[in-house]
């Protein structure tokens, strides 16, 4: 499904190197988790998965179901099913999320090639999936994030991509900042969302989140490369010692490389 | 050839065309008028108040009155009523009452709504007319006062709550020639009136014209008053206004006014405290592009305890327009207690727009609370990356987001069909791809 070749990218303008050769392979139905130290370079990997602006891809290419990301907008990913849960989702005032919703949906939806839903329908809907993230209805009327605690944008973020039910979804960091019931309704929402055909990759410094979501896979990005990669079995090990012993690795590989 | 020193502009030529009035009062004002426009310069963009202001519009046209331009019918004027309005409505073409079109059936018996020259002997107006207008060395409210024959006259006693809005609806038709209209404005709310006002300019055909409207707002204590006021002139003409309220105890004054339209907008808004304890909103939404230019100056002016003002002064500028904000805020001596908050936020959406902002507060108490800020931005690119991630074209994106941005202004206008109506004008801003460019 997703094919990630040695990626390069950086900061557009700027001449630092972010991603120095990232290789990733993710399957339908596989949860993969992407963890790291703070400045690794995970979440932006997410984000130029996405699309965001303020990278440039210098090398290597992203291929998702065959085609090249590289050459699409932002909007044209997500209409392929790729959705980025932010880290810190954007408050849009005067928007309400049934508007921002209703537009998303029936954008992808017909550029998928599947039915619009009407209001009506698309009411009901929406009745499920917020069921789905344990969200009042009076929670679609108000605008996008605005004045949300931050657990509530977090549970917006997982509303939102249970309702666009992409192909691949990479959450950013969405267990930061959530206490522990607010991470159990995330987790259970993602777990009914698994299926065969669709993908996770969840981006996390920590591995309290991986406590409820089992992952299949499992990788360690240090100083812009996945040094590592193990099942869930490593993501206890990193509990336990940290990222120390797995820093030598990284500047082994730096080396191998320059 | 040089111009003259004295600044003979087109205003001052056309003293010539005064009339003589028959009624006292009207003589009394006309003459007064005249006298102080022959006293007043002309200004220019060398003056601090006019600034970065090309008053080129004015300047080179010859307009003419309008009964003398040849103007030409309106179709369909029934377009522009609000239904909430629908027996409550004074109206006005090219700033002359319309007895026809207009419709007071369903206003409360005892309020008066009509021209104000069938009321020139009540003592409301006896009292307020052109007493209340109070801006320096400014020969455009003397111009009105020198010119205008009709106008706006809406008197609400005491403990009088009206229940429909009252629209006052100001059309200016096509014409032959380039004209003037000089609309008029007096509103008497007794103690403990209420009432919702509509003032609406439109400009139904893309002629130029210049209209300098006056308006004067006396609220007595305890009398609350909505003003909305939507600018939708035709994208030539020069509107220059100057709408002044002054507020008694307990009063409460919310207005917000709509730009939309016009080739040159000068708003001059002034609140005045005349007594303790008054709360006021003077909120402003300027949607621009092609070459509008919009000038709002205004002047809160705080002279006693516990005020409470708000003013939120929203611009969007596409294109080659151009703003210009300047807010006054005067807190007296003796005015402590005061809570008054000023914001200008500017969204400047392309590399010719252009963005003048200048708060200004001269603050002479010391027990007072004054926020004020003004920024000028372009769209936040992380909010359309977030909306291009949910499947939105960065376009659809950038649309959404200054639709976001202009609505928070609007919110609180609660006529219905209002509100509509600008959501549709704001709509209809933020998706032109390509507005018509009119030049003067």
């Amino acid at each position: 499904m997703l094919e990630i070749k040695n990626l390069h990218a950086n900061v557009e303008g700027e001449e630092q190197e972010i991603l120095k050769g990232v290789n990733l392979t993710i399957k339908p139905g596989e949860v993969h988790a992407l963890m790291g130290p703070n400045g690794s370079g995970k979440s932006t990997l997410a984000k130029v998965i996405a699309g965001h602006h303020d990278y440039e891809i210098t090398d290597g290419e992203i291929l998702f179901e065959g085609e090249d990301l590289n050459e699409l907008d932002p909007d044209e990913r997500a209409h392929l099913g790729i959705f980025l849960a932010f880290q810190y989702p954007v408050e849009v005032p005067g928007v309400t999320n049934n508007t921002l919703l209703r537009e998303s949906y029936n954008t992808i939806a017909t550029s998928r090639g599947r039915e619009e839903l009407d209001p009506i329908e698309f009411d009901d809907y929406l009745t499920q999936k917020l069921e789905l993230v344990d969200m009042k209805r009076d929670f679609l009327e108000r605008s996008v994030n605005t004045g949300f605690s931050g657990g509530e944008k977090k549970r917006n973020e997982i509303f939102q991509m249970a309702v666009l039910e992409p192909r691949l979804a990479l959450l950013d960091e969405t267990d930061s900042g959530l206490d522990i019931d607010a991470l159990q309704v995330v987790a259970d929402g993602i777990k009914k969302m698994r299926n065969k055909e669709n993908a996770f990759l969840l981006v996390t410094h920590y591995q309290r989140m991986l406590n409820y979501i089992v992952p299949d896979i499992v990788h360690v990005m240090i100083g812009g490369k996945i040094v590592k990669t193990g099942d869930k079995e490593l993501a206890m090990q990193l509990e336990e010692k940290g990222y120390d012993w797995l820093e030598s690795l990284a500047t082994v590989n730096g080396e191998k490389d320059a | 050839m040089k111009r003259s020193i004295n600044n003979k502009s087109v205003l001052h030529k056309l003293t010539g065309e005064v009339e003589n009035a028959d009624h006292p009062l009207m003589k009394q004002i006309r003459e007064e008028g005249v006298r102080k426009l022959e006293e007043t310069r002309f200004p220019t963009s060398r003056d601090e108040e006019w600034r970065f202001l090309d008053l080129k519009p004015i300047t080179r046209t010859d307009f003419v009155p309008s009964d003398q331009a040849g103007s030409k019918p309106i179709d369909n004027p029934e377009h522009y009523f609000i239904p909430e309005s629908d027996s409550s409505r004074i109206v006005f073409v090219n700033g002359r009452f319309d007895r026809e079109l207009s419709s007071v059936d369903g206003l409360p018996e005892d309020l008066i709504a009509g021209n104000i020259r069938d009321h020139l002997d009540h003592p409301a107006v006896k009292s307020y007319l052109n007493k209340l207008v109070n801006y320096e060395d400014d020969p455009f409210t003397s111009f009105n006062s020198s010119f205008f024959k009709d106008g706006g006259f809406i008197y609400i006693p005491e403990g009088v709550t009206v229940d429909h809005p009252i629209q006052l609806l100001n059309l200016y038709s096509d014409a032959e020639k380039e004209y003037f209209a000089t609309p008029r404005v007096l509103v008497v709310a007794e103690p403990e009136a209420t009432a919702t006002i509509i003032e609406d300019h439109i400009g139904v055909a893309g002629n130029k014209y210049l209209t300098v409207p006056v308006t004067e707002f006396k609220l007595y204590q305890k009398a609350h008053i909505h003003h909305v006021r939507i600018q939708r002139d035709s994208r030539k003409a020069v509107h220059v206004s100057r709408p002044i309220t002054y507020l008694e105890k307990h009063a409460e004054y919310h207005s917000y006014t709509i730009t939309l339209g016009g080739k040159l907008t000068r708003n001059e808004p002034r609140v005045i405290q005349e007594e303790e304890e008054v709360s006021f909103t003077v909120d402003g939404l300027v949607l621009i592009d092609g070459e509008q230019i919009a000038d709002t100056h205004s002047l809160l002016d705080h002279r006693f305890s516990h005020a409470e003002s708000h003013q939120l002064h929203k611009v969007v500028v596409k294109e080659h327009a151009h703003s210009i904000f300047n807010g006054k805020i005067f807190v007296r001596r003796d005015a402590q207690k005061i809570d008054s908050f000023q914001e200008n936020r500017n969204l400047l959406l392309s590399e010719e727009g252009q963005v003048n902002t200048k708060p200004q507060l001269e603050i002479f108490a010391d027990d007072v609370l004054c926020s004020h800020g003004a920024t000028i931005g372009q769209l936040d690119p992380e909010e359309v990356f977030y909306l291009e991630s949910r499947g939105m074209t960065k376009e659809k994106a950038k649309e959404v987001l200054t639709y976001a941005f202009a609505l928070e202004t609007i919110e609180n206008i609660k006529v219905e069909s209002v509100h509509k109506l600008l959501i549709e004008e704001v709509k209809r801003y933020t998706s032109a791809e390509k507005s018509e460019t009119v030049s003067a």
